[in-house]
């Protein structure tokens, strides 16, 4: 009897000490000696879209690399990087976020929207700055702390639809356009600018259809499109289901006969390779960047580190967003730690995610991103740090521009009725 | 309940408790203050896990009541957690209706619907059943996406979880929420198992025929299980929507189904033990994966192909998950038995 309650008493003061301790541990083991800006990346190396996620990493990991090996970080505070891959799920990007947050980051970056769509909600309520490369109008409307690095999937839209009308329609009347969209955010921000723009740019849209990122033939709704007689088909996805939509109109002979146009999700080589150069020869797409070889400043170092790190990945378009990508993070830190001081950027908590929203990501004007893009600017009430974008045409497997840069107005999805919320 | 030698159960309260003997109550509030205590160790990312793994334990219980114990195999659970995730954002969202109203209206559409996808289990079983079960999914999908009240593509916003006035917005405050919610239901669970409608469940699953000719309602009872499990599946939307704040039904995909499965399935199915384990094994394996182990691949071994890192992580997730399906079909509840098994008897083999 004496001893179990011997037992009993070490038992309770053993817990007590447990629940005191552990405090004291976790606090001990975090913090770092070395001054460093953390950034927090979170791409889809695998999954569904790991065509587009796998050379997104490699090329942010790669321009951090340049900025911190040559241009010795930023201020001369290196880089660094959180880098998790989020495997095109949902779930996983949350958590992945709450672990940027946590470890100290002071800004994220994602490449896919549907990754942002999930965890956006996360950073906006702890006002963590997040920048997305692809961009859909929910995410940055109305405005909050999550902003596009380049247009979005309506502008594409807008923009293929107004060169179309401007250059290549040359019937009577209205073109008839079906769309065929991917089942999430990228397919349906381009369904949302026509909603709020196909009137006044004179475009009938006939049909939409959806498919999902894994699809292996559209020939049922391609059939139900072809019956409805369209001028233009504009497709909003990822490379590999708008390579065989493509395919799927050559081989019912819809195409060529109509224009095609294609957003800038899915308007990579890994397309043209995909649906084959002779299918996919005059396939009309919009990009927010240059293309590989194109006379650019930023061209030259970029080509090097792909081709010595990453060299499958070069021709990859992709691979340039992200790497202007990592430039811009690196620009929004140097003007955010010209205003604060890196002693209230190195705290990693709210403070500092005000600090690199209002005096860096705010603050950024006309910075150049050696070319590789539209100049980047923030302007009030506009979330999309870049606003141009060219079209481009698949002409014998390349893809060659065929405008200068366009610039994509604001279009304000949240006074539509119908814009979700 | 297999009891420590030499403690005995006089009467049939002893014999009925869940929590038998002083050192079982010793543990068991041990771990509860340990538990309750985590936020005060545990950073927002470590809460946010136990958070997603507390939310999916309730799925998983629910799923494991209708699977592992009425052996109505259903491959849809993630449409009808999306079921309860959507109604409780429409009621707090769009018609501003409290938490607590959300929460279990949430838990009763998703029953219902459940019920509803249920029906073809009184005529078909095992894989024909589970197809059905997949077609509820894409169905339930397919209308959250084309529904304007739902968002439809562009999705949902939910506002925070709120009781009384008090606003849940911190990860610690959502932790203590849904650890409350998760062990009710976990002791939901395990009581239900101990009723006469968890032993007609039991019946259903062992041999319908017979348990039929004994007088069991095989129509009753199999939309019961189908209600009860998808109504845990609906609290859990529920959660899963107020933590998230924003809901796509790409968060509901069908391979978060399969994963339910195989979280049970790994866990133990049949026992009340076996979801807990299951939840926790899966969760933590993908967080180490994707947080510790592919980094760390990236960043030491630099001479590995490009992606060879990234790629690792589904190659280990599904080895792991044939692994165990080999070596340890019964799951890691049996595991435990085993353990404590061998513990008692420690050091005498017999």
């Amino acid at each position: 009897m004496k001893e179990k309650k011997a037992l009993v008493i070490t038992g309770l003061i053993c817990l007590a000490l447990v629940i005191i301790a552990l405090p004291v541990f976790s606090a001990c083991s975090g913090g770092g000696g070395d001054k460093t800006l953390k950034v927090g990346i979170t791409t889809p190396s695998t999954g569904a879209a790991a065509e587009k996620g796998a050379p997104m990493g490699h090329a942010n990991l790669d321009a951090i690399k340049y900025i911190n090996e040559e241009l010795g970080g930023v201020n001369g505070y290196p880089v660094e990087v959180v880098w998790l891959d989020n495997a095109y799920d949902a779930s996983k990007v949350v958590t992945n976020v709450k672990k940027f947050m946590d470890d100290g980051c002071i800004m994220f970056a994602t490449s896919s929207s549907k990754m942002m769509s999930a965890s956006m909600e996360i950073a906006n309520r702890a006002e963590f700055p997040g920048i997305a490369s692809f961009n859909a109008p929910v995410l940055h409307r109305p405005p909050q702390h999550i902003y596009g690095q380049m247009t979005d999937y309506g502008d594409d839209w807008t923009a293929f639809t107004k060169y179309f009308m401007d250059n290549v329609w040359k019937g009577p009347g209205k073109p008839r356009m079906a769309m065929h969209l991917l089942n999430n955010t990228t397919g349906y921000g381009a369904l949302d600018a026509s909603k709020a723009a196909a009137d006044d740019l004179g475009v009938e849209i006939i049909a939409v259809e959806e498919h999902t990122a894994t699809t292996t033939s559209e020939m049922e709704s391609m059939t139900r499109i072809k019956a409805l007689n369209p001028d233009v088909l504009y497709i909003s996805s990822t490379p590999a289901p708008t390579a065989v939509i493509v395919k799927n109109a050559f081989e019912l002979g819809l195409y060529p006969g109509i224009a095609i146009g294609c957003g800038h999700a899915s308007y990579t080589i890994a397309m043209v390779d995909i649906a084959g150069a002779d299918i996919a020869q005059g396939v009309y797409g919009v990009f927010p960047t240059v293309n590989w070889g194109d006379d650019v400043p930023g061209m030259a170092k970029m080509t090097e580190y792909c081709q010595n790190l990453h060299p499958d990945d070069y021709g990859n378009m992709d691979y340039i967003t992200s790497w202007a990508q990592s430039l811009i993070m690196a620009e929004i830190l140097r003007v955010a730690l010209d205003n604060v001081g890196y002693d209230v950027l190195a705290k990693g908590d709210v403070e500092s995610w005000r600090a690199v929203e209002t005096q860096g990501i705010q603050k950024l004007s006309g910075y150049d991103v050696g070319g590789l893009h539209g100049p980047v600017s923030y302007t009030t009430g506009d979330n999309r740090l870049s606003k141009s974008l060219r079209v481009f045409q698949v002409q014998s497997g390349q893809i060659v521009p065929l405008t200068d840069w366009i610039e994509a107005p604001l279009v304000k999805y949240e006074e539509f009725d119908w814009f979700g919320q | 309940m297999t009891l420590p030698c030499g403690v005995r159960n006089y009467n049939y309260a002893e014999d009925m408790a869940i929590v038998r003997t002083k050192t079982h109550w010793a543990l068991l509030i041990g771990f509860l203050i340990l538990l309750f205590v985590a936020p005060l160790y545990l950073g927002n990312y470590w809460l946010g896990v136990t958070n997603l793994i507390g939310i999916t334990l309730i799925a998983a219980l629910g799923l494991n009541i209708l699977v592992g114990y009425c052996g109505q195999l259903s491959i849809g659970h993630a449409g009808f957690i999306a079921v309860g995730a959507y109604t409780a954002a429409i009621l707090t969202n769009r018609l501003e209706l409290p938490f607590l109203a959300g929460l279990v209206c949430a838990g009763l559409v998703a029953g219902i619907i459940g019920i509803i996808f249920g029906l073809p289990s009184v005529r078909v079983k095992g894989f024909y059943l589970a197809i059905t079960t997949i077609a509820a999914q894409f169905i339930i999908i397919w209308v959250i996406n084309h529904w304007s009240l739902t968002g439809g593509f562009t999705g949902i916003k939910v506002p925070y979880a709120a009781i009384g006035g008090f606003e849940f917005r911190s990860e610690a405050s959502q932790f203590y929420l849904i650890m409350v919610i998760a062990a009710l239901c976990a002791f939901f669970a395990k009581n239900l198992a101990r009723t006469r409608v968890g032993r007609a469940f039991i019946a259903v699953r062992d041999n319908d025929l017979a348990a039929e000719v004994m007088g069991i309602n095989l129509l009753y009872y199999k939309l019961l299980a189908f209600f009860i499990g998808c109504f845990l599946a609906g609290i859990a939307g529920a959660l899963l929507a107020h933590w998230i704040g924003y809901l796509n039904a790409e968060q509901f995909s069908l391979t978060e189904s399969i994963l339910y499965i195989g979280m049970i399935i790994i866990g133990g199915l049949g026992t009340t033990l076996g979801p807990i384990l299951g939840v926790v094994f899966i969760r933590l394996l993908q967080q180490v994966l994707t947080v510790e182990l592919v980094p760390f691949l990236e960043g030491t071994f630099t001479a590995l192909p490009a992606g060879f890192a990234t790629g690792v992580t589904p190659m280990l997730f599904g080895l792991v998950i044939v692994l165990f399906l080999v070596l340890e079909p019964r799951g890691l509840a049996h595991r435990w038995m085993l353990f404590k098994a061998a513990y008692r008897l420690w050091p005498f083999s017999y």
